[in-house]
């Protein structure tokens, strides 16, 4: 592989095309991004009793998120340990067992190997304890949000956020019994690089007013001019949000009512909003009640859009392939008939076929596209506005800045090239 | 549902309103085919699971019936798209702006609309499945085939009729279009 150094420069200004495009930065993303980060898997709200289970996926490989019998989380690669098989091919659900069809090798939702029914005609039987499905090593969670890692030795999933945790628990402690993730995630393909939605959502508010004006509204842009804030908590991890002022009427300030339903969704769903609003100094104080959230990234592939309520994960499937993964989230404590009107801040703007969302995609085809060209290697992708401009703040941990500044990418890029460049 | 009494005329014309309606969406006239859309309309797309087989469900239709697959706007779960009035005005207002880029040169798209089947008349409401095979090319990228059903309730004015409810239920397993915000 090309050396990383030479990939990104310094202060990661100039980036170059191949880290988008080029097959073996891709094989090495996979051992030394993905093999030593934590990863998200899911939501506590998703396998709330024994015998559940979701599929995630850890890079390109497939993961069961089960609760066991015993109540307890686990992560289990989905294929069998006699010829590979996924023993799993429900996207969720609840169940004792997973028998591969093959030969019927079955396991327990926690991924212990219980039965082989070949191994009564063979005199030496197999030593099933040694073949269960292989366990994903590290496995933590931080408010529900369940991580894991293939890294035995990584960091703590605490130190591991770090003050990304302020800026998580703004939304996350805002609702007193947390959020639960909505059904199945919307899944689909686009023919880009994983990191593209990454960034985009990382801390690319630049876009906004120019990408998405056929929808977004001018006084919208303006708020973000006037309030907006770019935050790295630390490399890798990014917020944007906007601080409204102390004295901001609860329309303006309060969660979902900047949306679609928000907006049209009813008095009773404007009441209960503002009944999640009247508590948020309490239980999230005062300078995070006066946050207005846009989007978030946490290193290397999960994002949170506040705004639309949504977690998404970008899963690679190649230098020029995404699997995108989106949830829309909701109060856990919200009534149902309210959460199916929250739902929709996510669905219909964001997703496969989101109002919004359709120029996001199409950007990220067409950046990868400008990522895999020839002879314009000597014009590397420029990533230096606002160079050097980001700050500490009183309020705010991190390096703070106007949501101009690239510093979010930059520190994105600087750490992925560090790690990249350190061999297994 | 007692079976309705479905005379040729009726069915012509549905037939004939939905062919005017294809013909309208793959010649970008977007604005005349939202009047074909009654104010009150919900237009949704549920999600498509894959679930694990029920055991006690074996050797019965029900254990491998579609609708069990479906995520949609009656559901707990996530429907891909839920739509009033409101919505699609936006996605109609946003199709001619110079920046919606994701249509910037537009996509072309030819669709057939087959199978109109009137399952149900109720007073002026007529519940009608048909099916629709859809090619979609934009520049740039590879051609694209959809297909899928809609189920809809049509509510009958004056011999034509408007939209009320549509649900579009998508055959693809994993989704590799680029994009489900069409009008389909």
């Amino acid at each position: 592989m090309v050396d990383p150094h030479s990939l990104v420069n310094d202060d990661a200004s100039l980036i170059s095309r191949r880290c988008w495009s080029d097959a073996s930065v891709y094989e090495a993303e996979k051992q030394r991004i993905f093999g030593r980060s934590w990863l998200f898997l899911g939501h506590e709200s998703q396998i709330r009793n024994p015998g559940d289970f979701v599929q995630a996926y850890m890079c390109e490989t497939p993961v069961i998120l089960s609760r066991g019998e015993d109540g307890l989380v686990y992560a289990s690669i989905n294929s069998c340990t006699h010829r590979g098989l996924p023993v799993c091919r429900a996207s969720h659900g609840n169940t004792k067992r997973f028998v591969c069809p093959y030969h019927n090798w079955s396991f327990s939702v926690n991924g212990d190997l219980v039965a082989i029914p070949q191994e009564k005609q063979v005199v030496q039987r197999p030593d099933k304890s040694s073949l269960g499905l292989k366990r994903v090593p590290r496995l933590e969670s931080w408010r529900g949000l369940i991580f894991g890692s293939f890294n035995e030795s990584i960091e703590p999933l605490e130190d591991y956020l770090g003050d990304m945790r302020f800026y998580l628990d703004a939304f996350l402690l805002r609702f007193p019994a947390g959020i639960e993730f909505v059904g199945s995630p919307q899944r689909w393909a686009i023919d880009a690089n994983w990191k593209l939605p990454v960034e985009n959502q990382l801390g690319d508010v630049n876009h906004g007013p120019f990408l998405h004006a056929a929808t977004i509204p001018a006084e919208a842009n303006q708020e973000i001019v006037d309030y907006g804030y770019s935050v790295v908590p630390r490399p890798g991890h990014g917020a944007t949000f906007r601080l409204m002022p102390a004295d901001a009427p609860v329309e303006s300030v309060g969660w979902g009512f900047e949306s679609i339903p928000g907006q049209t969704g009813g008095a009773e769903l404007q009441q209960y909003l503002r009944e999640v609003h009247a508590r948020a100094k309490e239980l999230v104080g005062p300078i995070r009640s006066r946050m207005k959230g846009l989007t978030y990234g946490i290193y290397p592939n999960l994002s949170f859009l506040w705004s639309n309520a949504a977690f998404k994960v970008s899963h690679p499937r190649g230098p020029g392939k995404v699997e995108y993964w989106s949830w829309s989230v909701v109060p856990a404590d919200a009534p149902d008939h309210l959460k199916k009107i929250l739902r929709t801040n996510h669905t219909s703007f964001f997703g496969p076929g989101g109002i919004l969302e359709q120029e996001d995609s199409e950007s990220w085809m067409q950046q990868f596209r400008g990522a895999n060209i020839d002879f314009a290697d000597d014009r590397p992708f420029y990533y230096g506005l606002g160079l050097g401009e980001e700050k500490p703040h009183d309020d705010l941990p991190g390096l703070v800045s106007n949501t101009a500044n690239e510093y979010y990418a930059r520190a994105f890029f600087q750490r992925w090239r560090d790690e990249l460049a350190v061999e297994m | 549902m007692s079976a309705p009494n479905v005379t040729p005329e009726l069915q012509w014309s549905v037939e004939q309103f939905y062919y005017r309606e294809a013909r309208l969406l793959d010649n970008r006239q977007y604005q005349t085919w939202l009047g074909l859309c009654s104010e009150d309309i919900s237009y949704s797309m549920p999600g498509r699971n894959n679930l694990l087989v029920n055991n006690r469900e074996r050797g019965h239709e029900s254990m491998i019936a579609v609708d069990r697959e479906l995520e949609g706007i009656e559901s707990d779960g996530c429907p891909i798209r839920d739509e009033n009035y409101i919505y699609l005005m936006l996605r109609v207002e946003r199709s001619f702006k110079i920046n919606a880029w994701a249509e910037n040169p537009p996509a072309r798209t030819r669709r057939i609309i087959g199978n109109v089947e009137i399952l149900d008349i109720a007073g002026d409401e007529y519940s009608v499945v048909s099916n629709f095979h859809l090619h979609y090319s934009r520049p740039g990228a590879r051609d694209f085939f959809y297909a899928g059903q809609r189920r809809d309730r049509l509510l009958g004015i004056d011999g034509d009729y408007r939209i009320r409810r549509r649900e579009i239920v998508m055959d693809m397993a994993d989704v590799n279009v680029p994009t489900l915000g069409l009008f389909l």
